[in-house]
């Protein structure tokens, strides 16, 4: 691949699907995104052009189609509130695409046999693009954890896109009860990895659950991050060759990089 | 552009530069996708990110938090240091073909000293320094440099005397007497003054009920510090001769010509162009256009003017 620094486009929303109480998919036409985005990367999103909220939203690509994108937000915050409530028609500011996705989080090594892709609510975005692009390996599982009420959509979304998609919710109504990682094998055999996307516990957990195996799991990460081009440095993240920077040296790391211990919650 | 860009163009601070607008430090990578021609549309020179004699891992935690209309941060001057400035960072802000000042941290004076000497020895390729005088003073009081007119002359006459290039002085705008630093940098021999840098302020995280960053306090940037940072311009450019450099919140050509209007000679835009890359382009073109629509010559007729349209007000 070659590096293209991120650029800055405005975005029509095609459509604006209100999944849940808090979960948004948000198609956006953009030619300038759509046409090379990889999973994995993510954009910077603003609502219009104003300076209040200052900073974009950084959102993981989560399908691609022409020259449209599509982004899952959930709400967490007055930023991603007023992104989640643009309607169809109206115009974002897009800056992107950042980082460096799955598959160059190990340059040079060839992608494994099989690939387990687990994700944790939202999390789930950028694995469903990877697993439209994986291409000669073969898909495992792919499971979807939630918290469980408050998640339908979400869920249902995911579902439709994936036949295949195990599903866990902790408190048991949706899929099975349980956690995301109940999902995953035992062992992780030689030949195959894990590429997961969630909440920083979930990461955590995964991590112990096969501690010999780190270097086979790819982690994309997120982060508070204000720039979007790997210049102010507000999103460094520290790992075995030092601090690098969640959005343009990211945000997907391999599990054994990165130094979780160090890592501020 | 649009217009006659040789409007633009003018020599401050013994940097000659096409267009009134800097990328302030501490906001472009080393990135050599960044540091083309189509990339720096409307830049008229760029500002590394700090350099420090030694390596610097910068701070831990959080280190950035959004706030209306603007942000705090809590990098820490993370870098690689000097020797890797000049092995990686150099040859990348080179490419660009523009000029360039490499800011250096102040920080003990042996350690600026050192600093400077390794990049005067390479001083064909280096056209500028920018001196941020907004770390501590560790030989002293532990006080930013910059916080008196006293400490801020010593800092710049070390700088001084290693480095015979061009050199800015970037002031902290925490400084009680900000004009009396700024006067104190001149006598020293800055070449002109950048005004300013962040704004010392804090945020308290909610959902952990502490402080968002370790160190508490932050450096506010964007527009919600622009008319602070504004006063502060007006105040400096009538202390000083030497060209001022207006720095806080810039995120419009309206700004920019703010700034200009109140002396400034060009102005830093540095996290505004977080949110938009095209902005030295927009102010440059805004700039051109403003001056061409009031019948002023080239831009330099805009520095300084709205303090001889107040002066001229005060006489009638």
């Amino acid at each position: 691949m070659t590096h293209r620094a991120p650029r800055d486009f405005p975005a029509e929303v095609v459509e604006n699907l209100r999944l849940d109480g808090k979960t948004t998919a948000l198609v956006l036409r953009c030619p300038g995104v759509a046409s090379t985005a990889e999973p994995g990367q993510f954009v910077m999103l603003r609502a219009g052009t104003g300076n209040d909220p200052f900073l974009g939203r950084p959102l993981a690509v989560a399908d691609l189609s022409g020259d449209r994108f599509t982004v899952l937000c959930r709400t967490v915050g007055r930023g991603t509130e007023l992104l989640s409530s643009t309607p169809a028609g109206a115009e974002l500011t897009v800056r992107g695409p950042v980082g460096t996705g799955f598959w160059s989080a190990r340059r040079g090594v060839p992608l494994p046999k099989t690939v387990h892709l687990v994700g944790g609510g939202v999390g789930m975005a950028p694995l469903l693009f990877a697993l439209r692009r994986l291409d000669g390996t073969a898909v495992g599982r792919v499971i979807l954890g939630v918290a469980g009420q408050g998640w339908e959509g979400l869920t249902r979304w995911a579902g439709e896109r994936i036949p295949s998609l195990d599903l866990y919710s902790q408190d048991g109504t949706l899929g099975r009860r349980g956690l995301a990682l109940d999902g995953l094998p035992e062992g992780l055999p030689d030949e195959e990895e894990i590429w997961a996307c969630g909440p920083e516990g979930m990461l955590r957990a995964l991590t112990k659950r096969y501690p010999g195996d780190l270097g086979r799991i790819r982690v994309a990460l997120e982060s508070r991050m204000a720039c979007g081009m790997g210049g102010c440095l507000g999103c460094v993240l520290p790992t075995t060759s030092g601090n690098r920077r969640v959005c343009s040296d990211g945000p997907v790391f391999t599990a054994e990089e990165v130094l979780w211990d160090d890592r501020s919650a | 552009m649009t217009g006659r860009p040789d409007l633009m163009a003018s020599t401050v601070g013994g940097l000659p530069l096409s267009s009134p607008v800097v990328i302030a430090s501490g906001v472009w990578p080393y990135d050599p996708a960044l540091w083309t021609a189509d990339r720096l549309e409307g830049v008229g020179a760029l500002s590394t990110k700090a350099v420090s004699l030694a390596p610097r891992a910068g701070n831990l935690g959080t280190r950035v938090w959004e706030t209306p209309c603007g942000m705090l941060n809590s990098i820490g001057l993370q870098n690689g240091g000097v020797r890797d400035f000049m092995e990686r960072g150099l040859p990348v802000a080179e490419s660009a073909g523009r000029p360039f000042l490499v800011n250096v941290v102040m920080e003990s004076e042996g350690e600026v000293s050192e600093c400077l000497a390794i990049l005067g020895g390479q001083r064909e390729r280096i056209p500028a320094v920018e001196l941020n005088v907004s770390c501590p003073n560790v030989d002293g009081d532990g006080m930013a440099w910059g916080m008196t007119a006293r400490s801020t002359a010593k800092a710049v006459a070390v700088a001084r005397r290693s480095w015979d290039g061009p050199l800015w002085v970037k002031l902290t705008p925490q400084a009680p007497d900000l004009a009396g630093a700024a006067r104190a940098a001149e006598a020293e021999g800055a070449d002109a003054v950048v005004c300013g840098n962040t704004w010392l302020a804090m945020a308290m995280d909610l959902q952990k009920r502490r402080p968002a960053f370790q160190r508490v306090v932050a450096g506010l940037s964007g527009p919600a510090v622009f008319p602070l940072a504004l006063r502060t311009v007006w105040e400096v450019c009538g202390a000083v001769s030497i060209p001022v450099i207006g720095c806080g919140g810039v995120a419009s050509w309206e700004g920019a010509a703010a700034m200009l209007l109140a002396g400034a000679s060009a102005v830093e835009v540095g996290s505004a162009l977080f949110t938009d890359f095209d902005l030295p382009r927009k102010i440059a073109d805004g700039l051109m256009k403003y001056t061409a629509a009031a019948g002023i010559e080239s831009l330099s007729g805009l520095v300084g003017l709205g303090r001889k349209n107040h002066e001229g007000g005060e006489r009638r």
